[in-house]
């Protein structure tokens, strides 16, 4: 009984060694990322977001979370029209992004987190934030960048979102299979997780995977042709017209620009391709001194993980099976439906279609570190399992309660990810005679004017803003 | 025995503190050392394209002819980023026009201060508080004869043991007459970086 105290007292000191400069929030050892934010996510839903970014966990700079709640502090200064603070906060993000992509190939740190979230939970691993958030950071960079007149600068984070996207098509094809590989090394395989676990199909779609992001292919697209760079913009419409084949507004673009660069084997590809409707303008149409207005417009809050609670029936080192109860982290499987922008112009109307589903992304990211996930939390299973009939031996029941209500406690699910994200994104573009104009957009269900001044052969970006019943908007002249 | 634990885990702990805290230093350094905090465009690599530029600039016999009896005016358009970084390319042209004028063989003209200029202009021709005989009038500048300009261009690459950043930098004398390309010359940096194996 004497020494049992001495090895618990150890054991308290060498806990926060281990976590040592990497410390974890007491918090995120009883109540996962989803609760934290609940407060966050219900305020921005209201449109309140000075209030909601007062209700941002706050974090120490060492803490594994800390670039995330950057993240969603910089998205609510950004719907919060702080420029400038969203900027500073991205950029610091970025940073952040780089040491950990150019740090050391083995980092001691890691190693330690690692240890500590197998004596606690996963929320206790450095939080590393995936490619489509990365996408999407430089998105709002460029267009932070927008407000303050520098196309330049919007121009580097455009680039920059193209280097995420490259590299990810590149890191991701083996990661998945090495994953699942070691899964069933740890004596347990991903058929008997499939049928207790979760469907997320619905919430997936038709998403083939978690990292390529249309809309930022197309607003990358957008600034390469307000900087008269069209060879560069039509490569990106036509990345963003691969992830989504069916967005007519995507079709006109990519069909313009080919006939403005003379792209004859692309013309006649298109041709069959496309519907009669956009392939029978000629360049010359599209080439007659009008100015171009283009919506993007940001629908909802993309959806929280959740905890999912499930046994699974694992092996143990005497090969006996026993089933065990885990906390999984997954997305409710539905899509949110939202009535697309819709407008009236000389006659003719218009409807806005969608560029990216965020949810998807998200569901489809999370669906494949699903292995890996599992495989971490029966590592741990086993870790408390261990200490448990340990702390038996030594404590007796007394033992054998506290470490039960530990571990009951301290299983939590990694629900952390970027959740003051939009859910969808929808483009609307048209070609517009230079000069002002009133429009009439109906969105949300509410009818409003936008003042709009069109400059020839020049672009004019709407960005609006929806989420409950706030409608933010801003007017950029490109 | 029990003492010993005690202290043994309270200054384990102790230590471990410790290295969360450490101390700040301040130093000067050489401005023109080489510096390699980071793979990132830094002032090693501003001061290596500047330098190279004005040295091919002012060695080049096109030029030499040019100057040869006078001081031709130029302008600064500016220095296109076409990188993934954010750099301030007006610092780079800052330093190639302060070579080329310290060389004695050029002058310069400065659009970037225009406003401030017609701003001075215009307090001295319309305040009342300028003795108007001594007032500078309007439209006594001197136009420039060739502008300056160029493109930062980056091609960036990494995997899981090393990133590789090359970058290049072309600048180019347009005669504004003629319209001629008088001169141009390209500087390359490639700089790659090796992970570390082990760190904190």
């Amino acid at each position: 009984m004497h020494n049992f105290f001495h090895k618990t007292s150890l054991l308290l000191v060498v806990i926060p060694l281990l976590s040592g400069c990497s410390a974890s929030l007491f918090t995120d050892l009883f109540s996962n990322y989803s609760q934290q934010m609940s407060g966050v996510k219900q305020a921005q839903q209201q449109g309140n977001f000075q209030q909601a970014i007062s209700l941002i966990p706050k974090r120490s700079s060492n803490n594994g979370s800390y670039s995330l709640g950057l993240l969603e502090k910089a998205r609510l200064e950004y719907l919060a029209n702080n420029n400038k603070q969203s900027r500073q906060d991205f950029a610091q993000t970025y940073q952040l992004v780089q040491q950990s992509q150019q740090g050391a190939k083995i980092e001691l740190s890691r190693g330690f987190e690692n240890i500590a979230a197998v004596m606690s939970n996963d929320n206790a691993i450095r939080y590393d934030i995936p490619l489509y958030e990365q996408s999407m950071l430089h998105s709002y960079q460029a267009l932070n960048y927008l407000t303050q007149q520098d196309l330049s600068g919007a121009l580097v984070e455009v680039r920059r979102a193209n280097l995420v996207q490259e590299s990810a098509l590149k890191a991701n094809a083996n990661s998945i299979y090495a994953s699942q590989q070691s899964s069933i090394a740890k004596g347990f395989s991903m058929d008997s997780l499939s049928e207790q676990y979760p469907s997320m199909s619905r919430a997936i779609g038709k998403v083939k995977n978690g990292f390529q992001n249309a809309y930022t292919f197309y607003l990358s697209g957008l600034l390469y042709e307000a900087a008269n760079q069209k060879n560069d913009a039509y490569i990106d419409y036509k990345k963003a017209l691969e992830i989504y084949p069916d967005n007519r507004y995507l079709q006109q673009d990519v069909w313009r620009l080919a006939n403005t660069l003379r792209m004859t084997n692309d013309i006649s590809l298109f041709r069959k391709s496309f519907s009669r409707e956009i392939t029978k303008k000629s360049a010359n149409a599209s080439n007659n001194n009008q100015g171009q207005v283009v919506f993007i417009i940001e629908n909802g809050i993309v959806g929280a993980k959740q905890q999912s609670s499930l046994s699974l029936p694992i092996y143990t080192s005497h090969d006996d099976m026993r089933f065990y109860s885990i906390a999984l982290p997954s997305y409710q499987n539905q899509l949110s439906v939202y009535s697309p922008l819709s407008l009236t112009y000389q006659g003719k109307s218009y409807q806005a279609e969608e560029i990216v589903r965020l949810q998807s992304l998200a569901a489809k990211q999370l669906q494949d570190q699903l292995p890996i996930i599992v495989t971490r939390q029966i590592v741990r299973i086993l870790a408390k399992e261990e200490m448990r009939q340990k702390l038996t031996k030594k404590g007796g029941d007394v033992g054998n309660i506290l470490a039960n209500l530990y571990n009951i406690a301290s299983e939590k699910a990694d629900t952390r990810s970027w959740s003051t994200l939009p859910d969808s994104i929808h483009i609307l573009r048209l070609n517009l005679s230079p000069g002002t104009h009133t429009l009439n957009i109906h969105l949300n269900g509410v009818s409003q004017q936008i003042d709009l001044s069109i400059n020839q052969n020049k672009l004019t970006l709407v960005t609006l803003t929806t989420i409950g019943t706030y409608v933010g908007k801003s007017i950029f002249n490109l | 025995m029990n003492k010993l634990i005690i202290t043994a885990s309270i200054s384990l702990a102790l230590i471990a503190l410790g290295g969360c805290t450490n101390k700040s230093v301040v130093r000067y350094g050489d401005a023109t050392a080489v510096e390699t905090t980071n793979i990132n465009f830094g002032s090693t690599d501003l001061q290596k394209v500047a330098s190279q530029m004005t040295d091919s600039l002012l060695l080049s016999p096109v030029v030499g002819t040019l100057t040869a009896n006078t001081r031709p005016i130029l302008f600064v358009e500016s220095i296109k980023n076409k990188t993934s970084e954010h750099i301030d390319t007006e610092s780079i042209t800052d330093s190639i026009s302060t070579k080329l004028l310290r060389s004695g063989k050029f002058r310069f003209v400065d659009m970037a201060r225009v406003a401030a200029v017609r701003e001075q202009l215009e307090f001295q021709q319309n305040s009342g508080m300028v003795d108007a005989s001594k007032a500078i009038a309007f439209g006594q500048q001197v136009g420039a004869q060739y502008m300056l300009y160029g493109n930062l261009a980056s091609i960036v690459k990494s995997n899981k043991d090393k990133s590789d950043v090359y970058y290049k930098f072309t600048l180019r004398l347009m005669d504004l007459q003629s319209g001629l390309v008088e001169w141009a010359d390209e500087t390359e940096i490639r700089k790659t970086k090796e992970k570390e194996f082990v760190s904190w």
